[in-house]
């Protein structure tokens, strides 16, 4: 027999800090190489080298990794508590509001579409979701009257000039600038997850503007130039929320919006690579059942993401934790961050409430737009100004 | 990464050099004949510049020679003997189609077609400022022709002048992709019907065999095979249409062709199985004489190939590293 397998992992820094890393590590028995790629290299990687990965965790672009036939699909019967995946995707029929995005496009239809009728192959195993918004600091507040509910406005208000931030992700950074022109500039889009090529005009067109007139300090990369822009004066910005854990660990008071428009919702996944055969196959089922065992889940819970199946989380959860993560109940105590480092006092509530209502209030999932070609060459222009 | 090559990506001068060599070689232009660049050009049927730019690289490689007077002389000049005033149109020269076929095609069609093709393959990658003078240098012609085959490309919608003047091609959008679809599925499906009966006898079902080989075989098929199979039922059928402008209408529209392509190249060949049955389908309704059928299949083919195209787009829209043409300069 060959020698036993490494397993290949590409995914971004924020989804599997340290201790993820280090746990999967320890509870698996063969190697597992982690590349953790911030940048569009990435998913450049995933769609034309398949042979170079065995696992990706997918990020709102399962359809073009699909339609590249980069990744194979799932065999539910391979996967522990599949039941409760199909489970999921029955029941949300009744409920619309909460994870369309992550089941629309999940199992691989007899025409070899992906579609969200229930089948026994899925071309990703749902992981992990959440919402995102802007944050900033409480000196923000002077400056809009008392009981200014929070607006995406904000993100483009002329009174915080100079001060601002946004991410340099296209497709996100897209889309929180077309709600905030949408807010601040009283136009309205028809579409946020899915802009025209007039509507990517508008936006980029006002983006340029404003970047031209000092108003944006900076734009960020990922969670960690993220939480150091707010450190070097940047009072109002786009939030990932490992970077609000490490803010609020640091003791920076910032605080997370609940914008009236709602917020931006994301989910990511697991995908297996279509070229793993044999071991590699193997060895990348069993890594995509560590996570069901809800520990990986329970980590990234720390850092404020909610994991696909709640309940295999709860387990590896304190009750204080459970309380204030998922039922949006104030800390009973201290909380720390995945690291370790205490990040939320007693006595904190979560911004937006529990679970339920947090994942209710999603205006538009992250997705590759159909004029993406046309948005990421526009968004360039912007970045480049 | 390899590309489809694009007629034209030599320069003239090159051409008519190799031309001009061979023809020597061969004894076509025999030691002695006296080339003037007017004449050489004339008979060519291409403009002096790269005629005489090919003639300074003979003369330097020693296959004619610059006569005192005027023009050149095959071979090595003789003081003795004056070179020979031939008619050049009286000498059987062996022309290659880049010169031969097109001897009435304008000097600004041929490049219209590289230049088209190149912008083509590079807009869905970002947007490019187009060089007047490279274009100019790279195919050795005036400014004149340069401006006439941008003012036709610009007619075409493919490029655009920006507030500074300077011309600018891409990104392709969605949105033309759409827009060449609408308006290509209310022509092509019509103009295969009326070329149908005028397909030469054999066409169809060689065609029809090709694909039915294609669907048979296990093994994936190559970016030339399918390029091939593409080619013969979307642009080969139309060669037969006596309405050259129909055809000339239905080929600009066929941007997905491009599309995929460069998917093909990029991402590398998948499942073409729902295309070649298309295909299939088309053809079996051609080979029936029923032309009712046969634009309805085609229409069902275009739009399949149109939602494949569109999600082959937005993988590509994730790349940057297109090789483009040097008159080609990319800014986003």
């Amino acid at each position: 027999m060959s020698s036993p397998p490494k397993l290949r992992v590409i995914g971004r820094s924020e989804v599997l800090p340290r201790p993820v890393l280090e746990q999967a590590a320890a509870d698996l028995p063969f190697d597992i190489e982690f590349e953790l790629i911030d940048s569009v290299k990435g998913l450049q990687r995933v769609v034309s080298s398949p042979e170079t990965f065995d696992v990706y965790h997918q990020w709102h672009t399962v359809d073009l990794i699909w339609t590249a036939r980069a990744v194979q699909a799932i065999d539910l019967s391979r996967i522990d508590h599949a039941n409760l995946i199909r489970g999921q995707a029955l029941g949300r029929q009744g409920d619309g509001r909460a994870m369309g995005s992550v089941f629309n496009q999940l199992f691989l239809q007899p025409s070899g579409a992906l579609g969200s009728a229930p089948t026994d192959r899925i071309v990703m195993l749902p992981l992990l979701h959440g919402v995102d918004a802007f944050a900033y600091l409480p000196s923000v507040i002077r400056e809009f009257d008392d009981g200014t509910p929070n607006s995406w406005g904000w993100l483009l208000d002329p009174r915080l000039a100079g001060r601002v931030s946004i991410m340099s992700d296209p497709v996100l950074g897209m889309i929180e600038a077309a709600l905030a022109v949408e807010a601040a500039e009283g136009i309205r889009i028809a579409d946020v997850g899915n802009l025209s090529v007039e509507e990517i005009d508008i936006i980029v067109d006002i983006l340029l503007r404003r970047k031209k007139l000092g108003h944006f300090k900076t734009i960020w990369g990922n969670y960690r130039e993220c939480a150091r822009s707010m450190q070097r004066g940047v009072v109002l910005q786009s939030m990932f929320s490992p970077a609000l854990a490490m803010l609020r660990s640091q003791g920076i008071p910032v605080i997370s919006a609940v914008p009236r428009e709602g917020y931006r919702g994301w989910h990511v996944d697991l995908c297996i690579s279509s070229a793993a055969k044999g071991g590699q196959l193997d060895a990348a089922y069993a890594y995509l059942n560590w996570w069901m065992n809800g520990k990986g889940g329970a980590v990234t819970t720390r850092q404020g993401y909610y994991f696909a199946q709640p309940e295999l989380v709860r387990p590896h959860l304190s009750a204080a934790e459970w309380d204030y993560w998922y039922a949006g109940k104030p800390a009973a105590t201290a909380l720390s961050d995945p690291l370790g480092q205490p990040a939320i006092a007693p006595g904190e509530i979560r911004e937006g409430g529990s679970y339920f209502e947090r994942m209710s209030r999603v205006r538009v999932w992250n997705a590759f737009m159909d004029e993406h070609t046309y948005l990421v060459r526009r968004w360039r222009e912007f970045l480049e100004a | 990464m390899a590309r489809a090559p694009s007629d034209g990506s030599k320069p003239y001068y090159q051409i008519v050099r190799e031309v001009l060599s061979a023809n020597v070689a061969n004894g076509n232009l025999p030691i002695g004949t006296r080339l003037l660049t007017t004449a050489v050009a004339d008979r060519l049927g291409v403009s002096r510049p790269p005629v005489k730019r090919a003639l300074e690289l003979l003369a330097a490689d020693g296959v004619v020679t610059a006569l005192s007077s005027q023009g050149y002389v095959v071979g090595a000049a003789s003081g003795e003997t004056s070179p020979e005033r031939t008619n050049l149109h009286r000498l059987q020269l062996d022309l290659p189609p880049e010169l031969g076929d097109n001897l009435g095609q304008a000097r600004w069609e041929r490049i219209f077609e590289a230049v088209e093709a190149e912008i083509l393959n590079s807009i869905p990658f970002g947007t490019f400022q187009i060089s007047e003078s490279l274009i100019g240098e790279h195919f050795d012609v005036s400014r004149t022709v340069v401006r006439d085959v941008l003012s036709r490309l610009d007619a075409r919608g493919l490029i655009v002048k920006d507030r500074t003047s300077h011309w600018i091609a891409g990104p392709l959008s969605a949105r033309m992709l759409d827009d060449a679809h609408e308006i290509r599925r209310l022509i092509e499906p019509g103009a295969l019907a009326s070329a149908m009966p005028l397909l030469a006898e054999g066409f169809l079902s060689d065609g029809r065999s090709t694909v039915a080989s294609a669907l048979s075989r296990s093994a994936a098929l190559s970016v030339e095979e399918v390029d091939a199979i593409e080619l013969e039922l979307h642009v080969d059928t139309l060669d037969a249409l006596r309405n050259r402008r129909l055809a000339g209408a239905v080929r600009l529209q066929q941007v997905s062709l491009v599309i995929n392509r460069l998917f093909a190249t990029y991402i590398g060949l998948h499942d073409e199985i729902e295309m070649l049955r298309e295909h299939a389908l088309v053809y079996d309704h051609m080979l029936l004489g029923d032309a009712d059928g046969t634009s309805a299949a085609m229409r069902h083919h275009l739009d399949a190939d149109h939602a494949r195209s569109r999600a082959r787009l937005k993988v590509l829209s994730v790349f940057d590293a297109a090789e483009i043409a040097p008159y080609l300069i990319r800014i986003h």
